[in-house]
């Protein structure tokens, strides 16, 4: 009897610890923010992304396969869903050279397609993205309409991970005329680079 | 068991602890049919959540490259973890405390596996609200504690360590991680309360149970009781038929119902059996039982039974059934008659029972009775006629022989042989009558021997055509192979005559007389028709004449003596009271059938017998030869002795004479070499068989002839004559008397020649 109570004792003991150090990995991962890179403080002209005038504008860099960014992209809805209008909205899908459109045109792009007021694009090798340090799927730029970078970094709590967040809360109130809380925060996503490219800074 | 449920039971009225076994049998059940459900939907889960990951995020990416995403990893290690301990003990203890509440523990931690593999979407928290219901399928409220405390648990620690996770900040107060718990509160005290609701009802349902399972047993208990009770009452049911079916049978007593309505006839086993219905038979109706009526009795059963049911009184019938293999029995039935609330006969309810053997029994007692009538006037008439004959043969021996002596004396020209020949038939007949006298009282002595009864009719023959006359045609039948009988034949003769005579009689114009003979064989069948025969052999003799024939009337007194149709001085009424008396003391029976115009047959049954035929004694003539033995006459009437002293001394022999037994003694004792002692039978003081006894004994030798016109059972037993006895029948004539006396003397060697030859 005292023996099977050990063992049961043990059992559950093993199970516990196992579980909890699966959700600690589990949190770890799911909490690890990818590469912010150095962002332009300053709107760069000569890309294929204009800068409007009289709104904000807003540049999402995005892999197209990662799985993280289909949560970016829901905040992204509802961010200008909340912003009322005040901002123009670019995503783009990073595009490998030799690659067809095909590629790129995943889910992820039709999802950001089918968001209103928003320009899907694709950013043949990272070339954009490249020019304005995007290193990491989900990453957000804001510049205000007279070029001046208002706040970057990714727009979810942790990665893939859906709901509110000091990103989007930031830009909204940014749109808005309003102080933000915070003007950068981690980015949580795959990488745009390669392994190859980005093993100095890139953190999956 | 709760405190919540403790308190419901202790609420019931019945059996409580009957209740507690039912509502915990009941609640195991639940357990381990729940445990089983979640055993199969946490592994579902597991491949949900596997097949989840590998949908929403197969792959993680860096530019071009890609391997496989951590959360398929997460859904297959942890997911499996996850679902491995409480799969084991919800299939190894499906009842146990510790399995529910690992399974609950074990389904908190799927719902968080799951929200973290959907990217926290709001939708798929409602997993936990899920898995909350379906976990109050246990009806265990501490296994619903069991799953909020992993839920608080784990918002507490991830808001804590990763705040973000949960409440999207970096930094959150405490209270926010009882906020997404405190949903969880919500749904599960409710759920508590349906559980709290669904324990007492199930608790209800225990109690009724019990109260329906105590129920039961009474139920149970009586018809078992009921059962026993009907078993032995079946038990003692069947042996009272039985008992019943047994005093029937022994009693051949049966009981019937007839439905008048439907016409229908029931019968216990022994009426079945008396009316020779086969047990395979059913019921049937009236008509078809009354097919086994005699035809003779059937008018007065159907008019009996019509009485009944028209007056509604006892049905009485007495009848004869015929069975299918002929024999008849005799069937006494009673019924009475059932009537409905109007009045009108319905059924008829009744016994029927054999009297056969009681009617025969009846019927025997009667005919022994009044044979034992008819004997008691024999016996009286016969004591008249042996007392008359004694003397009156004496008297007609002195008459018969002097007559035939006068005859032989006087010339055979002289006229006074013809008177003398008249007195010697008058004697004759006057020999005759006491002779029938005797034998109608079968008083007389027969001297049986076995004979073919051909032979006697076909002796007779010549005389009979004489006897009836040239109008009358003789035919006679004889049976080639007839059996033999032992009778006398010179009574089998006189039995023959009486009735020619009376055939003859009874044909004036003439007619045809018809003599028969033949086997005859009485089985049960005859006998009952028949009733005085016994079973057996028999030989018949059947006489049959067509003339006048006889009315009942007469039948039943023909065989009474001194009964006559004729007229005076043309019948004596002793002729067929002769031919009863001679057959009957000869073992057989004689059966009259007669219609008046249309002639009468006479049956005559003697008993067949095996024995060997045996000589028939010399015919009669009138030599008279001699002798000259010594001759001891012992005879107290002085005219027969002076007969015999001078019929047997004109013989030639050497006479001594005896009044009595005691003086004939004395001359044996005087005189003891006597050849032969003739002597009387009926003597006063000693009989003539006493005499004979003690002459024996004296002298051995001495050979003795007895004489007698009647012996009143001195010498015979039911009139037959004792084995080795002599006899000589008065009245004799002086022929006879000499021819006796030779014979007797020739068949032995006599006295004198003993002596002679021993010397003396």
């Amino acid at each position: 009897m005292t023996s099977v109570f050990l063992r049961r004792i043990g059992l559950y003991a093993l199970w516990l610890f196992a579980i909890g150090a699966g959700l600690v990995i589990v949190l770890d991962y799911e909490n690890a923010s990818g590469s912010a890179g150095s962002a332009p403080s300053r709107w760069i002209s000569g890309t294929s992304i204009p800068l409007d005038a009289s709104r904000d504008t807003l540049i999402m860099f995005a892999h197209p396969r990662c799985p993280c960014t289909r949560a970016s992209l829901g905040e992204l809805n509802r961010l200008l869903a909340q912003s009322g209008g005040h901002i123009v909205a670019h995503v783009l899908f990073f595009r490998p050279p030799n690659y067809p459109a095909d590629w790129t045109h995943t889910e992820l792009w039709r999802t950001a397609a089918a968001i209103p007021g928003v320009t899907v694009q694709d950013d043949m090798n990272d070339a954009v993205a490249r020019k304005f340090g995007a290193e990491t799927s989900g990453y957000v730029l804001f510049y205000n309409p007279q070029g001046r970078l208002l706040f970057r970094g990714g727009i979810t709590d942790s990665r893939g991970h859906a709901g509110d967040n000091a990103g989007e809360s930031a830009i909204i109130s940014l749109a808005l005329g309003k102080p933000a809380a915070v003007t950068q925060t981690p980015v949580y996503g795959c990488s745009l680079l390669d392994e190859t490219n980005s093993q100095s800074n890139a953190v999956q | 068991m709760s405190s919540l449920s403790s308190n419901v039971i202790k609420d019931t009225v019945a059996d409580s602890g009957r209740v507690t076994e039912l509502f915990n049998e009941q609640r195991q059940n639940i357990f381990r049919h729940t445990s089983h459900l979640f055993s199969w939907l946490m592994i579902f889960q597991w491949f949900f959540a596997v097949g989840l990951a590998l949908w929403l995020s197969p792959r993680t990416w860096a530019g071009m490259d890609s391997r496989i995403h951590p959360h398929v990893w997460f859904a297959i290690l942890l997911g499996g973890i996850i679902t491995s301990l409480p799969v084991y003990m919800a299939r190894k203890y499906p009842s146990d405390t510790l399995t529910r509440h690992t399974i609950a523990v074990g389904q908190m931690l799927m719902s968080a596996l799951l929200i973290h593999l959907t990217g926290g979407r709001i939708e798929t928290h409602f997993h936990v609200f899920g898995s909350l219901a379906i976990l109050a399928f246990y009806r265990d409220w501490k296994v619903l504690l069991s799953a909020t405390v992993v839920v608080y648990v784990d918002h507490l620690v991830r808001g804590f360590f990763w705040p973000q996770s949960v409440y999207g900040v970096l930094e959150a107060p405490i209270w926010r991680s009882f906020e997404h718990a405190g949903w969880v509160l919500f749904e599960v005290v409710f759920l508590i309360i349906s559980i709290r609701a669904s324990l007492t009802e199930m608790l209800l349902v225990a109690e009724r149970q019990v109260n329906l399972e105590e129920l039961n047993e009474t139920i149970e208990q009586t018809v078992a009781e009921r059962t026993a009770e009907l078993t032995r009452e079946n038990a003692e049911r069947r042996k009272s038929e039985a008992q019943l079916a047994q005093a029937q049978q022994i009693a051949r007593l049966g009981s019937w119902e007839w439905d008048i309505v439907k016409n229908k006839v029931s019968w216990s086993d022994e009426t079945r059996r008396l009316y020779g219905w086969r047990a395979e038979d059913g019921e049937f109706s009236m008509e078809t039982c009354l097919e086994r009526v005699h035809p003779g009795d059937l008018q007065i059963v159907k008019d009996s039974l019509a009485e009944s049911v028209r007056t509604r009184r006892p049905f009485v019938c007495e009848h004869r059934v015929v069975l299918p293999d002929g024999t008849q029995r005799i069937i006494s039935g009673h019924a009475e008659v059932v009537v409905n609330e109007s009045g009108e006969p319905i059924k008829m309810i009744g016994t029927a029972q054999d009297v056969t053997d009681l009617k025969q029994t009846e019927q025997a007692l009667r005919r022994s009775e009044d044979r034992l009538l008819q004997s008691q006037k024999m016996e009286a008439v016969g004591r008249l006629a042996g007392g008359v004959a004694h003397d009156f043969n004496n008297i007609l021996t002195v008459i018969g022989g002097y007559c035939s002596m006068s005859m032989q004396a006087l010339e055979k020209n002289s006229p006074l042989q013809k008177n003398i020949s008249e007195i010697q038939n008058a004697s004759e007949r006057a020999a005759s009558l006491t002779r029938q006298l005797l034998a109608f009282s079968r008083k007389q002595v027969l001297q049986p021997r076995v004979l073919q009864l051909n032979d006697v009719v076909n002796n007779m023959e010549k005389m009979l055509r004489r006897l009836i006359g040239e109008d009358i045609e003789l035919s006679i039948a004889f049976d080639s192979s007839l059996g033999r009988i032992k009778a006398d034949p010179g009574q089998l003769e006189q039995v023959i005559m009486n009735l020619g005579v009376n055939a003859r009689d009874a044909m004036p114009r003439g007619g045809k007389l018809t003599i028969e003979t033949s086997n005859v064989v009485i089985d049960q069948k005859l006998k009952f028709r028949n009733r005085t025969l016994d079973v057996g052999e028999y030989v018949l003799l059947a006489i049959t004449d067509n003339g006048v024939g006889m009315t009942d009337e007469v039948k039943a007194h023909l065989f009474e003596p001194f009964f006559t149709t004729k007229g005076i001085g043309k019948g004596t009424g002793l002729g067929l009271a002769t031919c009863y008396g001679i057959i009957s003391q000869s073992g057989g029976d004689i059966h009259v059938y007669s219609e008046a115009n249309c002639g009468t047959t006479f049956r005559i049954y003697f008993p067949r017998t095996d024995a060997l035929m045996e000589p028939a004694v010399a015919t009669d003539n009138s030599d008279m030869p001699a002798g000259s033995e010594s001759i001891l006459i012992v005879e107290d009437d002085p005219a027969v002795r002076r007969l015999a002293v001078v019929i047997l001394g004109n013989c030639g022999y050497k006479i001594q004479e005896s009044n009595n037994a005691f003086e004939a003694l004395a001359t044996i004792r005087r005189v003891p070499n006597f050849d032969l002692v003739l002597t009387d039978v009926i003597m006063p003081q000693m009989s003539g068989k006493e005499l004979s006894d003690k002459i024996k004994s004296q002298c051995p030798h001495t050979k003795i002839l007895l004489m007698s016109g009647y012996t009143d059972d001195a010498l015979a037993h039911h009139g037959v004559l004792e084995e080795g006895l002599l006899f000589l029948e008065k009245p004799f004539s002086p022929a006879k008397l000499s021819r006796k006396v030779r014979e007797v003397l020739d068949s032995q060697p006599s006295a004198t020649e003993m002596l002679r030859k021993n010397g003396g």
